[in-house]
């Protein structure tokens, strides 16, 4: 570990200690009530829904979500029988104790049984909607920066792209398919209950205790307004009672890159420079130098060419150390938890560093009234600027990257000043600070008086604060043509949440009856602040001299939004075989207009426990449940102030003073309103075998009117977009997922769990009148997404009847485009279709886990099949006239080499700049995990309740036919896909 | 328990629901939007300040011609400059090989006419803005405060449809402020001849309303006003009213050629033409009595911009061994653009326009190495010579030669440039006087131009529309839109296919008029937008 790594791991000590000294924990009152706690004896997970019984006696109860129960006894001295499908009977005889922990073990592969639903629980048998359950055990022992990362191949239906590599990655998550074509896709994501807008790369993934996802309208119209993507809720890690338990998870690990297209060096650039001078005709070694300018001759010569992506990159490392402490009482619970996380990413200077601080904690104060807290403050340090990676890949390799005293060239090309050095942000000063406490806060107050009838406060707030500040001196081009740029920018974000919940259940005996009433307001305020600064003395005080700035341009501005909400639910359910679920919410937003400011999102939920009927046969079907739903829900996803025609800043300057300019830039909407899903959802759940094999398929439809467009309009407006809600589009599908254990022979065991979905996606109106619009590429009946144009038909080869074709002017090596209408011209009227497909056929997932003994081996396989995508990497315009830019190592048509599949290299080989597409399935085997976990009986000599040893890699292998960085990632010259591996090590006593 | 106090209980724990539902229902206002950082025109048209500043984004607009469409690439320009008979695509990048190869490469997805068709629109439907909204009777202004608004705003919409109309030919005519409740997918083009009435009835209005001078000629005046009409009623074929409106202009006094040396370069040897391009000298009150209107830009102050003229038409003479960028040598170029050998040989000897202090004849060998063979400080002489594709050795114009004192081989340029100047003035009163056969009056107008110039007088029987053309190249190289200019005289065709080495022979009558952007046409689903022909 290095010096500044003992640091920062001794300043997370004291802010452990400095928490840790106000929770003050209560005395317990003696009682004939015995409470407890049941968890998985691997895990230390809550076991849900466990059946507590009084041996021999009639008492009994159920855990809740967190594993807890509450049991009145006749004696202390009785002895309590704990058991669970799925896990071995325990029993605890209480000797004197009135709080107990129940430790119990697994007997088989387990669907999560207790569900997250939104404004509560629920039993997995009672779930109406389609959620699907992360275990947590895929949140362990991995490389995630971020939880959502846990997602990836884990759940049919729930598409988690790595859209840029770096040390801080970005993931985006598609829920169900593209319900909007221009608003945000964004699954709404609720930590601990309340809405969360950060990044989830500042929450500790290491914090969390289970991931649900809402998939289906009647789980997410609960959400309303904001559940039409789909729900993800996060639920953070709670003490459990009994002795206090210290844990330590820590790993250590390094990256490499991977999947590196092969670009050209400089022998290969000058040769295909001069190609291309000489009109794609391969040049003689004599003819080369000619090509090149004085300074690409020196470079040649010297050096041989420069590397500018290996200047840019380097090994990473990245490390986790977490630390934590959980117990309490029957009154008290409390889980602090405080983690470092350190990435040096492959690029240089790109660097994620995170430290958090958690407090879980809940108090029953009166056996009526209880409050708790889940806070977390998290400080992400992304300081450092990478390389420009666009510029890097781009970058002519004959040019010199370090003047001789060793410092950043400023132009690395003197002949061609277009050119900064890529490396030019290695030499900024920048510092990227981000401080955010997010807290979910409730008060539960049971209404003695009327059996079953609760009221609940929920508080959240989210502060963060982002402090931005970067310095360009005067060995950077962007430095030196102004003397020096500061870039000051500050912002701040206050967000609150109060919710009212009132819930009412009742047990009539054979049929449960469940209320829930919400009435809730929201608040989101960002503050921006900026300033950019320039022209100073010289450099020394970096971003510290705005005040002797020669121009300074201050920069300010607020975004708000607010929403008001109310929301009621009702389950039903009879003799646990008829389930019915029922909700309606309403809700208000800012950002529509006046006449448009609420909306109403029912739905309706029914459930068919089929196997619980008596006449259900025994057989190989053990379970079976089916489930169907359809209800609506809304997208709100646009941003405020839409329904405001708006201007932008145009300043002028009378003779050297500034004159203040603006123009309208921005058409207001004052109809603006939400996007609308309906959805239908048919799901059924089974288990065969014993439950050895259980899955969950799931069918469904939604469609999504009034879409929030930012339609280009025609620019004879003056302004080429507007935001409205026009259109509909229609997603269908199917998920499977299947969970089973393929092998149980004594010590070795081997699960699967498969996922696979597909989903089809469609345009079915835009604006009304059945007609395409082509400007922004929407057609109805294609998908969202399409690639659209001329088609690719091969290169023009010498002989061929080039002047009666539909390119007289073509010469052999160019790109022959498909005359689609046979009508001798190409034109975009008429020879523009649409080639391949955006939208996977579909994407799967495939975990295979191994225990043997206290073994364990587990490999996650990931694929996208069925997608073709542009690829920038062999666009034929990339090289620039003359050769001003590299590219990969490709061939080219020659008359020699008369291929059919890339033109010529010379300028003018594909005049309507086609984009050359590529099949961008892949296969990739993920995540490898490895781990050991101490034998009981030594580990209790160690003096540790448990102990386990890891090693895990990353995006170890890929298959794919793709040609560039990565097929999963969007833009191709950037940060590189990275294979890491690391070690760890997690303990507990 | 009693029920008495069951009740009571149940009444408590009502009232504090009660008051926590109190304490987040915020009033009904809470929904409402009024964001405190943004401007809308609601709020800016409500006092003659908020116009103002609606007219410093219309002088930005025009500003644009010499910024790039792409931060400091893609001139504005381009398209009016190259292509021509005087200017050429010197390096082949994407919007140069639209208007120097033409062919498959000029086609209806190019970015070039998307960009100047929506910065023209951008900037008509600024000044309808300021136009509707000054109508608004709250305003406290008098009528001429008011009426000088409405004519600024009516000249840039003028001088975005004469624009529009030269690249296009039929264009939509907009005249009201787009609305978002009502977007339009049926527009249609409107008959050149109706929109240059429009056009006319704009000039005539800011005519009437501008003032006779600005103190700079930063801003709009009658004479810029007088300018255009006397281009546009020779584009309309009425010379009379033409050459009455630049006379106009010439007779009031306001404005003189410069024909003597001054301002900051005064004591240095120079010719009295390229004064008035040296930073310091443009402007009015810096002593330039010729400029009509002169574009601003300013280092370091907000809304200083800057401009890419140099960038473009000075020439990578740094790629020749020997040469490194300096002052002396012209400053930092990429040499996209350049005049053509044809218009470098216009000039007979004596012509100042023609001179090496006018035209970039020579650069002086002063790099760190120098090539055996020369000393530094030796003198390279540049000729005219056939165009031909990246030719860093080609003469080209001194007009846009200027350099940051701070930072020599710095790409941004920042000095004030002039954009109409009476010379022009003058050239469009010889052509009304030569439509309308006063040959004489041509001559002795022309000759008015030539003698500032040191180039030798003509008589009545030189005057020729081919003279004229000519004489506009040798005055306004690489300043004048020339390709609006041949379009007006209905001699682009024949002239360019004489004159431009590189281009000539690729053009075809098609390129008269340039395709209409797809975007537009794909928009238009609610009624054709008949394509130009042969796109």
């Amino acid at each position: 570990m290095s010096g500044s790594s003992v640091r920062r791991a001794g300043r997370l000590g004291a802010w452990l200690l400095a928490l840790a000294a106000p929770t003050v924990l209560l005395a317990q009152q003696p009682t004939a009530v015995v409470r407890g706690t049941v968890t998985e004896q691997s895990s230390n997970a809550p076991v849900v829904a466990a059946n507590v019984a009084v041996k021999n006696g009639s008492a009994r109860t159920q855990t809740d979500e967190r594993g807890e129960f509450t049991l009145r006894v006749g004696s202390l001295n009785d002895t309590l029988v704990v058991s669970r499908i799925g896990f071995q009977q325990v029993e605890v005889p209480l000797a004197g104790r009135s709080a107990v922990t129940v430790v119990m073990t697994r007997t088989a592969v387990q669907l999560s049984e207790m569900v997250v639903v939104g404004y509560g629980t629920q039993r997995r048998e009672d779930v109406t909607g389609s959620i699907a359950s992360v275990d947590s055990t895929r949140l362990q022992d991995k490389p995630n920066t971020s939880v959502v990362q846990a997602l990836q191949g884990a759940t049919a239906g729930v598409t988690v792209t790595t859209s840029s590599s770096g040390a801080e990655p970005t993931i985006d998550v598609l829920i169900r398919g593209r319900n909007s074509i221009t608003a945000s896709t964004d699954p709404l994501v609720v930590v601990d209950g309340i809405p969360y807008d950060g990044p989830l790369s500042e929450i500790n993934p290491n914090d969390i205790a289970s991931l649900d996802v809402l998939k289906d309208a009647s789980a997410a119209a609960i959400y309303g307004s904001r559940g039409s993507n789909g729900v993800i809720l996060v639920t953070t890690k709670r003490g459990t009672p009994g002795k206090p338990r210290m844990s330590y998870d820590g790993y250590v690990g390094t990256s490499e890159i991977v999947n590196l297209p092969r670009m050209m060096n400089g022998q290969e650039f000058a040769a295909v420079k001069c190609q291309h001078i000489n009109d794609g005709v391969t040049c003689t070694p004599d003819q080369i130098p000619e090509a090149l300018t004085p300074s690409e001759q020196e470079v040649l010569a010297a050096t041989g060419g420069t590397d500018w992506l290996g200047l840019a990159t380097r090994t990473g490392h990245q490390q986790q150390h977490t630390l934590s402490v959980s117990g309490g009482d029957e009154n008290t619970r409390y889980y602090l938890g405080g983690s470092l996380l350190d990435v040096s990413g492959v690029a240089l200077n790109d660097d994620f560093d995170r430290y958090t601080l958690r407090l879980n904690m809940t108090q029953q104060i009166r056996p009526w009234l209880s409050l708790g807290t889940n806070t977390q403050f998290a400080r992400t340090d992304r300081s450092g600027l990478r390389a420009d990676f666009s510029d890097a890949f781009f970058m002519n390799p004959l040019t010199r990257p370090y003047n001789d005293d060793g410092t950043l060239t400023i132009y690395p090309w003197p002949e061609d000043i277009f050119w900064n050095n890529p490396l030019q942000g290695l030499d900024a000063v920048d510092r990227d600070i981000n401080d955010r406490v997010f807290t979910s806060n409730y008060l539960e107050v049971d209404l003695p008086f009327v059996e079953g009838l609760s009221y609940r406060l929920n508080g959240g707030l989210d502060n963060a604060r982002g402090e931005s500040r970067r310095y360009y001196g005067r060995t950077t081009q962007i430095g030196s043509e102004v003397q020096g740029r500061a870039i000051l920018d500050d912002d701040r974000r206050f967000d609150w949440t109060v919710e009212n919940i009132l819930r009412y259940t009742h047990d009539f005996g054979r049929s449960d009856l469940d209320v829930t009433a919400l009435f809730s307001s929201q608040s989101s305020t960002v503050e921006n602040d900026g300033l950019t600064a320039q022209g100073f003395p010289n450099d020394v005080l970096t971003y510290y001299q705005a005040n002797t700035a020669a121009l300074l341009e201050p920069e300010a501005s607020q975004t708000r939004r607010r929403m008001l909400s109310q929301m009621a639910r009702v389950n039903y359910s009879f003799d646990d075989r008829y389930l019915i679920t029922g909700t309606v919410r309403r809700d208000g937003y800012s950002g529509f207009g006046a006449n448009n400011k609420y909306g109403v999102f029912p739905s309706l939920a029914l459930g068919w426990n089929a196997s619980n009927e008596a006449w259900w046969p025994t057989g190989a079907v053990n379970s079976l449940k089916v489930r169907l739903s359809y209800g609506l829900s809304g997208n709100q996803a646009v941003s405020p102030y839409r329904t405001l025609s708006r201007l932008t800043d145009m300043p002028y300057v009378n003779g050297s003073n500034s004159a203040p300019g603006y123009r309208p830039s921005t058409l207001g909407n004052p109809n603006l309103k939400w996007e609308t899903s309906r959805n239908l959802n048919l799901g059924f759940d089974f288990g065969v075998l014993d439950g050895r094999l259980r899955g969950t398929l799931d069918l469904y439809q939604t469609r999504t009117s009034d879409l929030l467009l930012a339609r280009a309009i025609s620019p004879v407006h003056g302004i080429t977009s507007i935001t409205q809600n026009i259109g509909a589009v229609k997603n269908r599908g199917a998920e499977l997922q299947l969970i089973g254990r393929v092998l149980d022979r004594g010590d070795l065991t081997w699960d699967a769990d498969f996922n696979i979905a597909m989903n089809r996606n469609e345009i079915v109106d835009l604006y009304g009148n059945g007609e395409d619009d082509v400007l922004n590429e929407w057609f109805i009946g294609q998908p969202i997404e399409v690639n659209y144009g001329y088609v690719f038909d091969g290169i023009w080869q010498e002989g061929d009847d080039i002047a009666g074709s539909a390119q007289p002017d073509a010469t052999p090596g160019d790109i022959r485009y498909r005359d689609l209408n046979g009508d001798g011209k190409i034109s975009a009227d008429s020879d523009r279709t649409f080639i391949g497909s955006l939208e996977p056929s579909y994407t799967a997932g495939l975990t295979n886990t191994l225990r043997w003994r206290q073994f364990q081996l587990s490999a996650l396989l990931t694929t996208v099949q069925g997608v073709t995508r542009s690829n920038s990497m062999l666009a034929t315009n990339q090289l620039f006239p003359e050769v001003r830019r590299t590219g990969v190592v490709r061939e080219y048509w020659t008359p020699e080499h008369p291929i059919d599949t890339y033109p010529a290299n010379r300028e003018g080989v594909n005049p309507l700049a086609m984009p050359i597409y590529q099949d961008a399935s892949y296969v990739r085997l993920r995540d490898v995990t490895l781990s050991y976990n101490l034998d009981p009986s030594l580990s209790s000599r160690l003096g540790v309740s448990s102990a386990r040893v890891y090693v895990s890699g990353r995006n170890l292998a890929t298959w794919t036919d793709w040609i560039g960085l990565d097929p999963e990632l969007g833009e191709q010259r950037a940060v590189p896909q990275s294979r890491t591996l690391i070690g760890g090590v997690a303990f507990a006593f | 328990m009693t029920t008495a106090s069951i009740f009571r209980r149940a009444s408590t724990v009502a009232a504090l629901a009660a008051a926590a539902l109190a304490a987040t229902a915020c009033g009904s206002d809470f929904l409402v939007e009024d964001p405190p950082d943004i401007i809308v025109a609601d709020n800016l048209y409500t006092d003659p300040a908020g116009f103002e500043a609606g007219l410093n984004a219309l002088y930005a607009e025009v500003r644009r011609e010499r910024e790039g469409r792409s931060g400091n690439n893609e001139l504005s320009a381009e398209p009016w400059v190259i292509g021509v008979d005087n200017g050429w695509g010197n390096f082949i990048s994407t919007s140069e090989r639209v208007f120097t190869e033409w062919g498959a490469n000029t086609h209806s997805q190019q970015d070039v006419f998307y960009d100047t068709w929506t910065w023209m629109y951008q900037t008509i439907n600024a000044a309808n803005t300021i136009i509707n909204r000054a109508a608004n009777p709250d305003i406290a202004w008098t009528p001429e405060e008011r009426d000088r608004v409405i004519g600024e705003a009516r000249l840039f919409r003028a001088w975005a449809y004469r624009i529009l109309t030269y690249m296009w030919g039929p264009v939509p005519l907009v005249l009201e402020e787009s609305n978002g409740t009502t977007i339009r997918t049926d527009w249609e083009r409107a008959p050149v001849a109706d929109v240059r009435a429009q056009m006319e009835e704009d000039l005539l209005f800011a005519e009437a309303h501008l003032p006779e001078v600005t103190t700079d000629a930063s801003r709009l005046s009658k004479a810029v006003a007088q300018h255009y009409l006397a281009e546009l009623y020779l584009a309309m074929d009425r010379p009379a009213e033409a050459q009455a409106k630049a006379e106009a202009v010439i007779n009031s006094g306001k404005y003189q050629l410069i024909t003597e040396r001054y301002g900051v370069q005064a004591t240095q040897p120079g010719v009295p033409f390229m004064d008035q391009f040296l930073d310091g000298n443009v402007n009015r009150d810096e002593g330039n009595t010729e400029a009509l209107w002169v574009l601003q830009w300013e280092q370091n102050v907000a809304g200083g911009g800057s401009n890419i003229m140099r960038r473009y038409w000075t020439n990578r003479y740094y790629n020749i061994r020997g040469l490194a960028v300096s002052a002396e040598n012209g400053g930092r170029g990429i040499g996209r653009l350049a005049p053509t050998q044809w218009a470098l040989d216009l000039y007979e000897p004596g012509d100042d326009r023609g001179s090496a202090f006018a035209i970039r004849k020579y650069y002086i060998y002063n790099a760190a190495t120098i090539p055996s063979g020369h000393e530094r400080g030796d003198t390279l002489w540049l000729t005219s010579h056939p165009e031909e594709a990246s030719d860093e050795t080609f003469p080209t114009t001194r007009k846009w030669e200027w350099v940051d004192p701070l930072n020599v081989s710095g790409d941004p340029q920042y000095n004030d440039q002039p954009y109409i100047r009476l010379a022009e003035t003058y050239l469009l009163l010889a052509e009304a006087q030569f439509r309308q056969n006063d040959l004489a009056g041509a001559a002795a107008t022309l000759n008015v131009v030539r003698r500032r110039a040191h180039a030798s007088e003509i008589d009545a029987g030189d005057v020729t529309l081919a003279f004229i053309l000519d004489e506009r190249s040798r005055e306004l190289l690489t300043e004048e839109q020339r390709r609006f200019t041949l379009l007006r005289t209905h001699t682009w065709y024949d002239r360019t296919r004489a004159f431009n080495g590189r281009s000539g022979a690729l053009i075809t009558p098609r390129d008269t008029i340039f395709p209409i952007p797809q975007a537009v046409i794909d928009a238009n689903i609610g009624a054709p937008m008949p394509q130009n022909p042969g796109y």
